[in-house]
């Protein structure tokens, strides 16, 4: 908590955030959706559900991908032999 | 699926892409898509002081991160601020101290960082977020270069 309470916002880093980094992926994914989907539709009518379609499946897959590489390193990999 | 922005004939529009540079979304606003460039503001923006708010403004380095910086740099002069704030406020210690770091050359003398400087995961996320702001206004320029506007061509070249 004190360290919370003498962080400098937009001059310190973040460092409350510890092993939880990776879950910036989603409001990142967010970010670029919003853009994506203003850029992108023809019209603005359901913007916000396709925001959110969007960066549900994309964090989807990009999580899959994790859990995949995840599984490979610490499952698949031990199981290789050397020799 | 066809939309306007497929239009690829049609003349561009190269003052509103200019002032897409220089604000987000500003250029989609001057062609009458006002709701499509708030919205495009609100992202690019958002991701922008996301990384800043969580990587600090050493994030943002013209010089040591310059890579980095020419994506960065998409994002307009919001990236040429926090560069700013970083030397002229981390760099030069009027903000946090300045300590010595391992020399990369034991015979020179140490060089002098800022006390908050990282090498934490909050650092690379932020430049990340950075990062992906700039790239993404690039779209949203080029967007706006080609968008037809909806008050007449009047931004047209």
């Amino acid at each position: 908590m004190s360290a919370l309470l003498a962080w400098l916002p937009f001059l310190q880093p973040m460092t409350a955030l510890g092993n939880a980094w990776w879950l910036l992926m989603v409001p990142l994914v967010f970010g670029v959706a919003v853009v994506h989907r203003a850029v992108q539709d023809p019209n603005m009518d359901g913007y916000w559900a396709r925001v959110l379609r969007l960066t549900v499946k994309a964090n989807a897959v990009l999580g899959s991908l994790a859990l995949a590489i995840y599984l490979f390193v610490y499952f698949v990999i031990p199981l290789l032999r050397a020799d | 699926m066809s939309h306007p922005a497929e239009s690829v004939d049609g003349p561009l529009n190269w003052f509103p892409a200019l002032m897409g540079w220089v604000l987000p979304g500003l250029g989609q606003v001057l062609l009458g898509h006002r709701q499509r460039g708030f919205r495009a503001m609100g992202g690019v923006l958002g991701l922008f002081l996301s990384g800043v708010l969580v990587g600090g403004v050493d994030c943002v380095d013209r010089r040591e991160d310059a890579l980095w910086f020419y994506a960065q740099a998409g994002a307009g002069p919001i990236a040429f601020a926090a560069d700013w704030a970083n030397s002229a406020l981390l760099k030069t210690g009027k903000v946090g101290r300045l300590i010595p770091s391992p020399p990369s050359n034991p015979r020179l003398p140490p060089p002098q960082v800022t006390s908050f400087k990282t090498v934490t995961m909050s650092n690379e996320v932020g430049t990340l977020f950075c990062f992906t702001a700039g790239l993404m206004n690039v779209v949203v320029i080029l967007d706006a270069l080609r968008r037809p506007s909806a008050t007449q061509g009047a931004w047209t070249a």
